[in-house]
Formats: C-alpha cells, structure tokens, sequence
C-alpha cells in the first residue's frame, strides 16, 4: 500500500493519545472557566442569601430557539455564554496614553501560560491504545501502552511551575503599559505578591518530591495509590500549598492586586471587552490547572479512597473504560476543589496587602524550609512511612505555632485615639458598648447613649 | 552511590511535540480572541472618553514615575531563594535513592543541609535588614 507521504516519525501512540487529551481537556477548561464562573455568582448569591443569575438560557433571544425550548431557563445556566458573546462585541478600547504595542499583547502575554499547565496533569492514567491505521495515507499507528496525559515529559511539576510563573509577564506588562496609577499598583501588588508566594509553593512541591522521589505526575500518582494519600501524611505541607496556590491565582483572600475598594480593577482597569475577558479566563484557567495539580499531589490524583485500589480506577487497569472512570474522578476532585476556592472567597475577608506579604515572607518561608529538612532527615532515616511522616509534619506545626508567639513583635496597627469615637469618647460622655451577652445591638453612639442616660 | 531513575536518564525530545503542539493552539486561540474582539466590536472615539480611568478625576501626570524600592528588594531576593530551589530539585528526585548504609552518606546530607543553610544565612541577612517588613 504505503502512500505517497511517508508516515513522520513522531507520530506514534503517544503522540495521538497527547493530542486527543489536548484537545479535549483544553476545550473542558474553557467550558469550565465559564461554568466556574457561573458557580461563583451563584454560590456567592446562596452565601448572601440572593438568587444569582437564573434567566438566561440558551436560546439567544432567537424566536425559533426559545419556541423549542418552551421559555425554559435552563436555571440561569447561559450567563457565561451570554457574557462571551457580549464581550466579543463589545468596543475594545485602547486610551489614550498607553504603550499600546504591550497594552494589546498583555492579554495575550497572560491567558497564553494559564492554558499551557495542565499539559502534564495525568488526566487518566494508561491506556492500552489499540493498532489504528490511517485510511487515505496508509499509516498504521502501532498498538502500544500510554499514558493519558497532554505531554508525557519527564521533568514534570516543573513544567507546569515554570507556565505557572510566567503569567506575571503578562499581568506586569498590561498594568505598566496601561499608564493608570491603579493599574500600576495593581500590577506591583501582583507581581509582588505571586513572586513572594512561589518560595513556599516551590518548597512545598520540593518536600513532596523528597517524599515520592520523582518529578513525573504519573509516578507520584502511583505512589499515594502504594502508600495511601499525601494529605493522610503531610497535612500540613497540602494546607500551605493550598493557601500558596491561593495567593499565585490572585484568589481572594489574597486578591490584593484587583481589590474594588483600594485600585478600582487592579491591573486590568483600563481593560475591555475581550482584552479583559482573557484577564479574566486566565484567572479561572489558573485556578482549575492548580486545583487539579492539589488533586494529583495530595488527593490521589485518579485513586478514588485512600487506601484501597477499587477496580476501575487502580493503576493496572489500562481499557477505556477505567481511563474514563480515572479522568471523571480527577475531574470531580478538581471541580470541588474549584468550589472550595469559590466558597473561600466569599467568606474570608481580604488581608491588607503588608500583610499578606509579611505571612508570605515571615511565616510561609521558614515554615516549608523546616518541612523540607525535617522530610529530608526522615527519608534519609529511612523512616518515609505514613505515621513517622505525619507525625514529623504534625511537630513542625507544633514547633510553629510554639515559636510563633516567641517572636519579637513590632508595634504594626497602631490605632490613633479619635477624641469622641465610641473607643475615646470625650469627658462627659458615656458609652454604651454592645457586648455579647446582651444579644442585640445596643445603641452605641455617644451622642444618643448621652442623651439617652440623661433620661 | 546515587542511581539516577530511569525516568531521568534518557531524555526524549519527541515527547516535548505535544508541548509544541499545545503552544500553536493557544497562542492561536489568544490571537483569535484579541483579533476576533478588536474587528467585531464598535469603535468610537472621543477626547474625555481616551482619559485613563482615575475615579472620575482628571488624571494628574503620569503614572511611570518612581516608586517604592521595597518592589525592587522583593524582585531581587525572590531572585536568590528561587534560584536555590532550582538547584534543589535534582537532590529532592534522586535523595530517596540514597543508602544510609554507606560509608559517605551522612557526607552527602551535610552537603546539602549546608547549602539549605547558605539560604538560611541569607534569610537571615534578608531579616535583620528589613527586606521582609511590610508596615
């Protein structure tokens, strides 16, 4: 047969198996920024005690559409299409006074590394892909055993930490390029603030490695299914990459960078329409890349219970059907992990910006330093079970939380005595504060608890 | 002595097609959007309307004028403590290979906690200067 082009020599199992998987997980991470996003409006709602968004459906305001869907909502499920759609075709301005070479690139700059992490993220496990030929060209790609993952490269969690730390390129650029001193800050607050918070993550990642003894997604998957979870043996290690991964996606609590209150939008002020759309998407592509990252690192990747290797989802299993079980399974874990993000924002208050900083720089440094060495001394031990782990990681708690108060404090908030406040109130003034016993609020305003004693 | 896992070895560049790969489609994807969002949407143009946004106020100069050099600090210890890290990650994939049994072994953890140590003087160095206050 042998067709007129020869067959390339890269493409072989792999390869194909790389590009299916990059091509579908790239298409279900956008589905889900925007699914995410509709989460977020809708969990923040239930958490205020509001409906969120709940009209708009699918049908586009098409007659025929909205006739076959009977006027059925789809329970507000069309939000974030409709927002797209309209941030496509809405005006994509540029002010005056910008850098606009490096005001029109930043976007791009930003969403570019957010899509390019996942790549190494083990979605399913193996796969024992079948002979395939090619009809018209006469290849036959040959059967063989591989890995269901974007990129099957071997440096790993690397890989995905150097795309992660790119994306301060972009959001540096956009913030000085757009010539806003809120934007300006913005940008400095991020930058800052996500180079501060890649110390600890890539310490965090480095006590893990020392654990498992490998880079490769694939290999530290196995090992949590051989020797149970790695939050089971390094809780503390998994919280403080948790709260690392927080502050690198500029999540709240660690939103300083795009706070309403202080910097109007934070580096992306001057944005628009798609321009800031990418901002936007970037974010979510982050959070979900790095939630799944948590997952493969400290829940198991694609094991289903901690201990066991249920049928579908143990590593030997290699059909297509347990690499759809694994891929459902890591999925659902990333999925929860994005709506533990979603709940933490709305329900932690932000932290001031010195001090985010200082626990970045004060707190989380010396705290995964420790870990690592006390996890370097236990492997060298020879000791790296469950028990000797957690109980080592538990001490490291301990001796921080111990150490902690020890510290030399400097005076940080001072608060300035307001004459006539409800904390200084003037001389012939009484206060009534409310305290907790007492249930309701009572009024405390100097003023009328004044007039109010004189009755 | 340490072996190196296979895994490390034999390094194959053909693996790194799917990374190329993945590259093409969302710098495509990016140009798409970014191309796509500046022809569909209106343009309209106006001398207020071309002001950078500053709460409503007219904006006073610019805003690349200097500032905090605290910025610049962070930028360059990040530099110091990540540069470390990265030469910590061969030692944290190959030091579980490592026998304790050996004659050298405990030489080789010396090693290593003396070079953790070097970034311990330097964070030291860092705290006493007051690069890590933030009030």
């Amino acid at each position: 047969m042998g067709g007129m082009i020869p067959k390339p020599s890269f493409l072989d199992a792999q390869f194909v198996t790389s590009a299916v998987v990059l091509l579908v997980v790239m298409n279900l991470l956008l589905v889900m920024a925007g699914v995410a996003i509709y989460l977020e409006r809708k969990l923040s709602a239930y958490i205020q005690d509001r409906v969120g968004p709940n009209r708009v459906g699918f049908d586009l305001g098409l007659p025929l559409l909205q006739k076959l869907f009977g006027g059925f909502g789809f329970w507000g499920l069309g939000q974030s299409l409709a927002d797209g759609i309209k941030m496509l075709l809405k005006e994509d301005y540029t002010p005056r006074g910008v850098d606009t070479v490096l005001f029109r690139l930043a976007p791009g700059i930003v969403v570019i590394p957010a899509l390019l992490g996942f790549a190494v993220i083990p979605w399913g496990g193996e796969f024992d892909f079948p002979r395939l030929s090619v009809p018209v060209l006469g290849w036959t790609i040959e059967a063989a055993r591989v890995e269901v993952v974007g990129a099957a490269i071997n440096i790993g969690v690397i890989y995905l930490l150097a795309t992660a730390s790119l994306s301060i390129y972009g959001i540096a650029l956009g913030s000085w390029a757009s010539n806003n001193k809120y934007s300006f800050l913005g940008g400095l607050r991020a930058s800052s603030q996500m180079l501060a918070y890649e110390i600890p993550m890539g310490l965090c990642f480095l006590s893990v490695l020392l654990v498992v003894g490998s880079l490769v997604p694939r290999d530290i998957v196995a090992y949590q299914h051989q020797h149970g979870w790695l939050i089971l043996s390094q809780p503390l290690t998994a919280v403080l990459l948790f709260v690392c991964v927080l502050a690198e996606c500029n999540r709240a609590p660690f939103d300083n960078a795009e706070c309403e209150q202080e910097l109007v939008g934070g580096y992306h002020t001057e944005y628009s329409s798609m321009r800031f759309g990418l901002f936007f998407l970037a974010e979510y592509a982050h959070m979900a890349t790095s939630s799944a990252m948590w997952a493969v690192l400290f829940l198991g990747g694609t094991s289903l219970v901690p201990f066991a290797n249920l049928p579908l989802v143990s590593p030997d299993d290699a059909g297509i059907l347990a690499v759809l079980a694994k891929f459902s399974v890591l999925f659902g874990k990333m999925f929860l992990l994005v709506c533990f993000m979603i709940v933490i924002r709305w329900s932690l208050p932000r932290l001031r910006f010195d001090q985010v900083m200082q626990a970045g720089w004060q707190g989380m440094i010396p705290v995964t330093l420790l870990i690592l060495v006390t996890n370097a001394l236990v492997v060298f031990a020879g000791l790296a079970t469950l028990p000797v782990l957690l109980l080592s990681n538990l001490a490291v708690a301990g001796v921080a939380a111990g150490v902690q108060p020890l510290l030399p404090k400097r005076p940080a908030n001072h608060k300035i005595r307001l004459a006539g406040s409800r904390f200084s109130p003037l001389d012939h003034e009484s206060v009534l504060v409310t305290t907790r016993a007492q249930g309701v609020a009572v009024i405390d305003d100097p003023r009328r608890t004044s007039a109010l004693s004189a009755h | 002595m340490l072996s190196i896992p296979p895994t490390l070895a034999a390094t194959d560049v053909a693996s790194y097609l799917p990374v190329l790969l993945l590259i093409t489609i969302v710098v495509g994807f990016a140009a798409t959007n970014l191309i796509a969002s500046a022809l569909l949407g209106p343009s309209r143009q106006g001398d207020i309307k071309a002001m950078t946004y500053e709460s409503g106020m007219n904006p006073v100069g610019t805003a690349r004028k200097r500032f905090n050099v605290r910025f610049y600090l962070i930028a360059m210890v990040f530099l110091v403590f990540d540069i470390e890290i990265i030469f910590l990650y061969p030692w944290a994939v190959t030091f579980r290979n490592l026998d304790p049994s050996l004659s050298d072994a405990t030489v080789w953890l010396g090693r290593i906690l003396f070079f953790i140590l070097t970034t311990v003087v330097a964070y030291i160095y860092g705290y006493r200067k007051g690069v890590f206050r933030f009030d």
